[in-house]
Formats: structure tokens, C-alpha cells, sequence
């Protein structure tokens, strides 16, 4: 590749410029160098510890193009393993997740048991075989790098990685905010979302931490609650916004603002009160006496957080865990779940989901205004007239290094903060995106 | 008075005709106003999601008001998604009344829904199952419950009431 780094990102803050070629949405090259540089060049989430929660559970997933398999064996050690038989490279598990003391491969019938321990090859006293093939191990290939994060699993095609806790960083403690709902962890609502979207993996990283789109793509859905509130009715469905002035216009004051981390994490968060429309509710108390006012607050407050690259835990008109999954320069196919705290009552469950699925499923009523609109990005990004994007600009002014009131208390140290009203609509927030992707794509570029 | 087999037909190929030619406020006078309407999600390859309480659904609504809501978010000219509304054109098949009672009858399609993004020139093809419970309503028959299997459900962006 012939690019320089700096012909892509314009990163200069001293003049309070920061700017985003649009080539890096387009670029088949870049797009290759991102796949092995940031999706199999490093940590990448795999998915939760519950969907592989009994002995000899399994569940499939990828890390970049690598498909993975993560396995728990009967003792109950997880381990990922790469998903493909060593004998002529089939994909061993075919299902998104399920139960096996063994994998027999389909095609050639070679076995595998929990552990990844080769149990069978079919024939092979007849086989012929010579001894080279005797001295190589038959089992299958670990993930090279693979580690649990209270529950959160993230492995590593790169083996020579910073340890998992290093690389999160401060972000642990936003995972903590979700862990911490309910003293047993967190599950997967069960019933997978699958979608894709034919534009480029960073707009859904980049949409997250958009407070400025919302009153603009989302105009129908504000409308949906806004008939909703007049109502009141039982029928309709319940609204998380209906108590929160976080997304109307007119609201004054610190609505709330953004947080960057180290190594490309972010968080995007508004102030929600303790009201009974969020279904946490019903643990207020018992929540603020385990971990303090503070942390409690902060799980009831509205948060968008990414650990870079390819999480995105949301937290607003309900909860989703979302994962990215690049395929192509202009495609991108999304992995979405309901994610809640173990344990909660039914009546708080049921409005979880109701709440999530009119918010967030690619059949509602908001996210295909995001989705659409990415597509319109990525069909505009061709217009190379002029290369360099205006989109990083808001909230330059307001970035001060470290944390805020708000931070400090849960002793939250970010590298950078943004406290906002509802009108400011941070986006430096996504510099730490692409601080951390030029970082790590530097090896790419002409110096 | 039972259900026929023609009724049956006759009602689903309005149903489908109301929503291809973008007449919704038609489309939803043919439900109850305590209709569920359910489409479930995929909890596995073989198996769809079973509890909408304690499982997730691709849309899950009690309540003819909900859809209301669709309908004027789809018609609002509010949505970059609906705008210009895709083109759509379902075809509703295998028709059959599988049990009948005193308040009412079951039956069972299939369908496939063609529909043309306009705005992205892409024409997807959405297919599956349909559940129906209908209930008299004087001369007519109204839709107590419609449950949608989508078979193919990556969904190609959006997947809005107009295209299942
Ligand atoms: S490829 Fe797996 S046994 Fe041959
Ligand atoms: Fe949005």
C-alpha cells in the first residue's frame, strides 16, 4: 500500500483539527490490513460465559475470519479452540451453539472430545501412516490467545497480545456496571438477531457513540413515544425515554457526555434517573446497598460503550451486546442479543424485552433508521471530491484530559472526558477510535 | 357458522393485497383490538423462540394499538428506512383450516414476500409460515393472532410489517 498514514487520518491537536478520509470505509486494501491488523491481530470478544454455561457446552463464533469454537470440557474448564478438523481443514462444529463430549468431524470421522483432545482417527492402524505424521498432534489447534473477563470472553488470534486485563483497561469498569447487576452474572435472553448492512464495519462502531444523530434519524420512533406517553395505556409498549429528557431538544443542564479509554474503548452516557420504566428498577436498593450510590446510579444511567473492536454493550431503551462482524469493505453482518442480569422477575423481564425489541431488532422501529443511513455513508463515501469528513469536529472545545464529577464517582479514569448538554453531541469520542486503529494499522503505511 | 376453506383464502389474500398496496389503515381493521401479533426469533438452527416473555422476538405486540404505531412510523415520511417505502408483493399459499370452534378457527400458510429497496435497487425475498387464529365479528371474520415463522431471518437491514 503507497497511502501514508496521515493521508487517511488527520490528526492534529494543536490546531483543534481532526479529520477522517473517507478511503478507509472503501479501501479494499485498508480493509484487508484491518482484518489482520485489529480483528485477527489482537483481542477480539468472543461472546459470554453463559452460552457455554454446563459441562461440554459449546458455541461457535469467529475472530476475524478464524472460525472459533469455544468449549467447556466436563471438568468445566472453557477453552477456545480454532474451529476446523486438522485433518483436511473441515469446519468441526456446524451450529452457532449446542452440547458435544464429542466432535466427530463429518467428514472423514475423525474425533475430538471436550477438551480438544484427539479421541479417533478412523482407521488408522490401516492407515499407512508414517511416523512424521505420528509426531504431529492430532487435537485441535487452541486459539492462541483465550481469557475470561467476568464472563466476558475474548480471544486472540495473535498470540504475542498485552494480558486481556491490560488491554481493557479502565473499560473493565463499564463491563463491571453490567456484571455487577446481578449477584449470579448476566445471560443472553435466549433468541439470537442476526443482521447485515452493505456499508463499512466502522459506521456501526462510529453510530454507538452518535448522540447527534438521534433526533434526526430517529424522528418516527420519537413520535411512537411521544403518542405513547399521551396514552398511558397497558397496551402499549413501555418506554424507557418516557422518563428521561436526555433526547429532547430543549433540555438544559448536563444531560451527560463521553468518555475515551486507552486502546480504542469508549462510552457515550446521559443521565437516567431510577425510574420503573428501566427493569432494573426493582433492584435499586438492594444494588445501591452492595456497591453505593454511585456505581448504582451509574447502572440506571443510559450507556453506549465499544471495547474495540467488535463490542458494543448498549444500554438505553433496553440492553443489547452487539458484535461486529466485518465481511467485506461494504458489508458488515451484526450479532445481537438481549443481554440482562441473571435473576430478575418475570414482569421486569418481559419489559426488558419489550422494550428491546421495539429499539433495537433490525424488525423495529429505530434500527433500521441507523442502518439505512449507513448504507447512504457508505454510497456517499464515494464521492472522493473531497476526501476528508467533517464528522469529528463537535466537542473539541470541551475535551479536557481525564475524568469528571461524574466519573470520579465510581473512580472511573478516562483518558478523556466531555461533559454535555443535550445539544453538544460529542464526537470526540471516535478520536480514540482512530487513535487506537492508526496505532495498530501503522505498520501498514509508508512512514 | 364455520369457517371454509374460501373465507379462509378470501380473507388472507386481502390481507395481503391491503398490505402490497400500501392501504393500512384497511389492513388493520381486519384485526381485533386485542390481536397479538408475533414473530418469533430463532432461538437455535431447528427451533424458534417459544415464550415471548421470556424469550426474545423479531416483533412481538398485544394489542391492535401497537401496530397503529408501525403503520405511522412506516407512513410518517419520518423514517429514512421507509423512505420511499419499499415495493412488495407477498404470495399466500397452502391455505388450510386446521381446527375450528365455537368462537372461532385456526389456519395455517405459507408465504413468500418478494420486496424491492428502491433506494438501494435490491430486491430480497423473505419467506415462512404463517398461524392464524380468526374470530367472528358479526358477518365477518377478524385476526385474533397472527404468528410469522420467518425461515430466513439474517435479516438483509430492515424487515419492516410490510415485507412478512
Ligand atoms: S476433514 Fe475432518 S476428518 Fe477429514
Ligand atoms: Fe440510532
Amino acid at each position: 500500500m503507497t497511502l501514508r498514514l496521515s493521508d487517511l487520518i488527520d490528526d492534529r491537536p494543536t490546531d483543534g483539527a481532526f479529520r477522517v478520509n473517507r478511503a478507509i470505509f472503501t479501501d479494499p486494501g485498508v480493509f484487508d490490513a484491518e482484518i489482520r491488523r485489529l480483528f485477527e491481530g489482537g483481542w477480539v470478544f468472543l461472546g459470554i460465559e453463559s452460552q457455554a454455561a454446563g459441562p461440554h457446552d459449546f458455541f461457535t463464533t469467529f475472530a476475524g475470519r478464524v472460525p472459533v469454537l469455544v468449549q467447556r470440557d466436563g471438568e468445566g474448564t472453557l477453552r477456545a479452540f480454532v474451529n476446523t478438523c486438522p485433518h483436511k481443514g473441515a469446519r468441526l462444529a456446524q451450529v452457532r451453539q449446542g452440547n458435544a463430549r464429542l466432535h466427530v468431524c463429518p467428514y472423514h470421522s475423525w474425533t475430538f472430545d471436550s477438551a480438544g483432545r484427539n479421541k479417533a482417527i478412523k482407521w488408522q492402524k490401516a492407515g499407512c501412516y508414517a511416523e512424521a505424521f505420528d509426531r504431529d498432534d492430532h487435537g485441535l489447534k487452541p486459539l492462541p490467545q483465550f481469557a475470561n473477563y467476568r464472563g466476558f470472553l475474548f480471544g486472540s488470534v495473535a498470540g504475542e497480545v498485552t494480558p486481556l486485563g491490560e488491554y481493557l483497561g479502565e473499560a473493565t469498569k463499564l463491563l463491571d456496571l453490567v456484571a455487577d447487576q446481578s449477584e449470579d452474572g448476566l445471560e443472553l435472553v435466549p433468541g439470537q438477531v442476526t443482521f447485515t448492512y452493505e456499508a463499512n464495519w466502522k459506521l456501526q462502531l462510529e453510530n454507538c457513540s452518535d448522540a447527534y444523530h438521534f433526533t434526526s434519524a430517529h424522528p418516527s420512533y420519537i413520535r411512537v413515544l411521544e403518542r405513547r406517553q399521551k396514552e398511558m395505556s397497558g397496551d402499549v409498549v413501555a418506554s424507557v425515554w418516557e422518563n428521561s429528557d436526555y433526547w429532547k431538544e430543549e433540555a438544559e443542564g448536563v444531560g451527560g457526555g463521553s468518555y475515551s479509554f486507552a486502546n480504542g474503548h469508549v462510552l457515550n452516557w446521559g443521565v437516567f434517573g431510577i425510574t420503573p420504566a428501566i427493569p432494573l428498577y426493582e433492584r435499586a436498593g438492594e444494588l445501591a446497598e452492595r456497591h453505593g450510590e454511585g456505581k448504582r446510579d451509574w447502572m440506571f444511567n443510559m450507556r453506549n460503550v465499544t471495547i474495540f473492536p467488535n463490542l458494543q454493550i448498549a444500554e438505553n431503551a433496553s440492553s443489547q451486546l452487539r458484535v461486529i462482524r466485518p465481511i467485506a469493505p461494504g458489508l458488515t453482518e451484526m450479532r445481537t442479543w438481549c443481554i440482562a442480569p441473571k435473576g430478575e422477575s418475570a414482569g421486569a423481564r418481559r419489559q426488558r424485552i419489550r422494550q428491546y425489541e421495539d429499539f433495537f431488532n433490525p424488525t423495529g422501529m429505530a434500527t433500521p433508521d441507523d442502518t439505512v443511513s449507513y448504507e447512504n455513508c457508505q454510497i456517499g463515501f464515494a464521492g472522493t471530491v473531497e476526501p476528508w469528513l467533517q464528522g469529528y469536529a463537535r466537542g473539541m472545545t470541551a475535551s479536557v484530559a481525564g475524568g469528571n464529577r461524574f466519573s470520579d464517582r465510581i473512580d472511573l479514569q478516562p483518558e478523556r472526558s466531555v461533559l454535555a448538554d443535550s445539544q453538544l453531541c460529542d464526537e470526540t469520542l471516535y478520536h480514540a477510535y482512530y487513535r487506537a486503529w492508526a496505532a495498530r494499522m501503522a505498520g501498514e503505511f509508508e512512514a | 357458522m364455520e369457517l371454509t376453506q374460501s373465507q379462509a383464502e378470501q380473507l388472507l389474500y386481502r390481507e395481503a393485497l391491503l398490505i402490497d398496496t400500501g392501504r393500512f389503515a384497511d389492513w388493520l381493521e381486519l384485526f381485533t383490538p386485542d390481536v397479538e401479533f408475533w414473530m418469533p426469533a430463532w432461538r437455535d438452527e431447528t427451533t424458534t423462540t417459544q415464550d415471548p416473555d421470556r424469550e426474545l422476538s423479531l416483533i412481538y405486540y398485544k394489542g391492535r394499538r401497537n401496530l397503529e404505531d408501525r403503520v405511522m412510523r412506516l407512513t410518517s415520511g419520518l423514517s429514512t428506512a421507509s423512505t420511499p417505502l419499499p415495493r412488495a408483493v407477498h404470495q399466500v399459499t397452502n391455505v388450510m383450516v386446521t381446527a375450528q370452534d365455537g368462537e372461532g378457527a385456526d389456519v395455517s400458510a405459507a408465504f413468500t414476500c418478494h420486496r424491492f429497496d428502491v433506494r438501494m435497487n435490491r430486491a430480497d425475498c423473505f419467506f415462512g409460515r404463517y398461524e392464524y387464529r380468526l374470530v367472528r365479528a358479526g358477518q365477518d371474520w377478524k385476526i385474533a393472532r397472527k404468528k410469522i415463522i420467518l425461515l430466513n431471518d439474517t435479516i438483509p437491514t430492515v424487515v419492516d410489517i410490510n415485507a412478512i
